[in-house]
């Protein structure tokens, strides 16, 4: 990681306010508004955070990040003995959890995992946790934007799949749930 | 010298480029989609990121992605490849601003030449020949004959709001002039609303020219010859041989020469082609630029000896061109046929399973691909399966070796362009090198059986 990019806690990135709380007193150029998802749209982003002056803006889109349609299916087919697995950015340990009765929740985007908003506060989430679906599980961070990745599921946080601090790709499975019952 | 190198690319110019790190000792980063999982891209660079899933769009060319890519992965520069984000110079200023060297000329070079109507106006004051033209629209009959005789016979009209050939006229002779121009501008207005036309000579029989070019960040650039790609069908080239059968030494040395001295003036960073047609009286006229390494870049490196992949990237790195290509000397010929999964009647691109693959070897026999007997040609991407690549002492060596190295193609499973290699190699003209870019379409119908 280069040093200049190694920031990725500044207290700009990571004051999460709602978009409301952000904009009431502020004067927002709808212009601005339509600049900024005209943008997002482009780059195909989720979530977008702006600040200008006092302004601070965060965009997502509705849809949760992490229902991305046919990715599970994907990931599941790909035979494990791949050897990029293994040279993956970070040696990140592939193990998934076991299909049958456990749902990993994956990586949206490619970029570097965090499981608190911000270094030494508590991590969003904790193996044992109910959570329910919408719930910000953690952030990953990609092009010095932090983006709070949702579950899609209800249940229990079996297992953490990878360590904070690492480097994650695209579809790479984060946590382990175990499905609340009738979800 | 550069510590690890993102490729951001697929197929067999990311194998191209990391065969290019580990000769120079670099690290290589692939990037890859959930339908190139399996690639060898993937399997030949030192680490791998999957950036998204299969449509391109979300993939090989999400800028946030491969940025994101590069920077978990700690490189310090990125290399594009062909096609993709290869020409977008808004990724080449992101990779600016990320801290990344983007193995290429500045985005400003690449957004000029990009726009080809602005190319051909710069590089013409640069002094490179451009086809004749009306400089705007011509909207008085008064001023069409004026105009004709400037820009000279056989001319086309042309809508400026124009395509699929509405609006356009062939005008062989002073006498059919002014129907023509009536005919074009009525056409026009009724087709796109504006009745705007322009003049433009038109190009018989053209053959295409390209010159390979490499320049430093130093302010020097050189030329490495030509290679003439004029077997092509609808813009795409099929067949390129370096040199030309139709530029002899002088001519190669004044028209390098020009190249040169245009792009030294507007500073021109690694590699480059510069294309012309070339009309049968022997004049040449600027058409674009490509501001990237070429599929058909190994015609030219078999002929120079010279790794292009790797002056590349030492050019990136801020070695001057004295030190990346000491000396240069042609030797021999060279052809490359690109063999694509496609049927090779009807061009209709052929996605699937490989069941079966075997690539000609022996002396003089390059083969660049990402094919291996169980790969899949997925329908995401183009439909490249390889490049074969001959070299021979002379052009007839050249094409007896390309005509066994065809034969000796074994590919199975996706219908490919080789029937229709075969067919050209063994046309009496193509071997006298009597040739232009209209020549496969007017031969197709008797190929490719």
């Amino acid at each position: 990681m280069k040093k200049a990019k190694n920031q990725p806690r500044s207290p700009k990135a990571s004051a999460k306010e709602s978009a409301a709380g952000a904009l009431a007193g502020a004067v927002v150029d709808l212009k601005e508004l339509e600049r900024l998802m005209a943008f997002m749209a482009e780059h195909g982003l989720e979530e977008l955070e702006y600040q200008r002056g006092a302004v601070h803006i965060r965009l997502r889109k509705p849809s949760p990040m992490v229902s991305i349609p046919g990715a599970q299916a994907v990931l599941h087919s790909i035979p494990q003995a791949s050897g990029a697995r293994e040279k993956r950015a970070g040696g990140a340990p592939a193990t998934a959890a076991p299909a049958e009765d456990l749902h990993n929740v994956k990586s949206p985007i490619v970029g570097t995992f965090y499981e608190a908003a911000t270094p030494g506060a508590d991590p969003f989430v904790k193996v044992g946790d109910r959570v329910k679906a919408g719930q910000v599980l953690c952030i990953i961070e990609a092009m010095k934007l932090m983006n709070e990745i949702e579950s899609d599921r209800a249940g229990e946080v079996v297992r953490r799949l990878v360590e904070n601090g690492q480097p994650v790709e695209y579809g790479q499975a984060l946590f382990a749930l175990r499905p609340a019952p009738g979800d | 010298m550069f510590r690890k190198i993102l490729i951001a690319n697929r197929g067999e110019i990311a194998l191209r480029i990391i065969c290019a790190c580990k000769e120079l000792g670099i690290r290589s980063v692939a990037v890859f989609s959930e339908a190139d999982r399996n690639a060898l891209h993937v399997r030949f660079a030192d680490e791998a990121v999957c950036i998204g899933p299969p449509r391109a769009a979300d993939s090989y060319l999400n800028i946030p992605s491969v940025i994101s890519a590069a920077e978990i992965t700690n490189v310090d520069a990125v290399h594009p490849g062909y096609g993709f984000l290869a020409e977008n110079a808004n990724f080449a200023e992101v990779c600016d601003a990320s801290h990344l060297t983007f193995i290429g000329p500045t985005a400003e070079v690449i957004r000029m030449m990009g726009e080809k109507d602005r190319a051909r106006r710069e590089m013409a004051k640069l002094g490179l020949p451009i086809v004749p033209g009306t400089p705007g629209p011509v909207a008085e009959e008064e001023d069409a004959l004026a105009a004709a005789q400037t820009v000279g016979f056989p001319l086309l009209i042309k809508a400026v709001a124009g395509g699929g050939g509405r609006g356009m006229r062939v005008v062989r002779k002073a006498e059919e002039l002014l129907p023509a121009f009536k005919a074009a501008r009525h056409e026009a207005g009724q087709s796109f609303g504006t009745a705007n036309v322009y003049m433009e000579r038109l190009i018989e029989r053209p053959r295409h020219i390209e010159f390979q070019v490499l320049g430093d960040r130093h302010g020097r650039v050189l030329h490495l010859g030509e290679r003439e790609c004029s077997i092509q069908r609808r813009h795409q080239k099929l067949i390129e041989e370096s040199p030309s059968p139709a530029v002899d030494e002088s001519t190669r040395n004044e028209l390098g020469a020009k190249v040169v001295k245009a792009l030294e003036k507007i500073n021109y960073v690694g590699a480059g082609t510069v294309e012309f047609l070339l009309d049968e009286s022997g004049k040449f006229y600027f058409i674009e630029m490509n501001t990237r390494i070429q599929v058909e870049h190994p015609v030219t490196e078999m002929v120079t000896d010279i790794d292009l992949v790797k002056a590349q990237i030492r050019l990136a790195a801020g070695e001057k061109l004295a030190e990346v290509v000491p000396r240069i000397e042609m030797r021999g010929h060279s052809i490359e046929c690109r063999i694509n999964a496609e049927d090779p009647v009807t061009f209709a691109p052929s996605a699937g399973h490989l069941t079966a693959f075997y690539v000609p070897g022996g002396k003089g026999v390059r083969v660049d691909t990402a094919m291996h007997s169980d790969a899949s040609i997925p329908p995401y991407y183009d439909s490249l399966v390889a490049k074969l690549i001959v070299h021979g002492a002379d052009r007839t060596h050249a094409l007896v070796r390309m005509r066994r190295a065809l034969e000796m193609f074994i590919v199975e499973g996706v219908k490919t362009t080789i029937p229709l290699h075969r067919a050209i190699l063994a046309d009496a003209d193509f071997q006298a090198g009597r040739i232009h870019t209209g020549f496969l379409d007017r031969h197709l119908p008797v190929m490719g059986k």
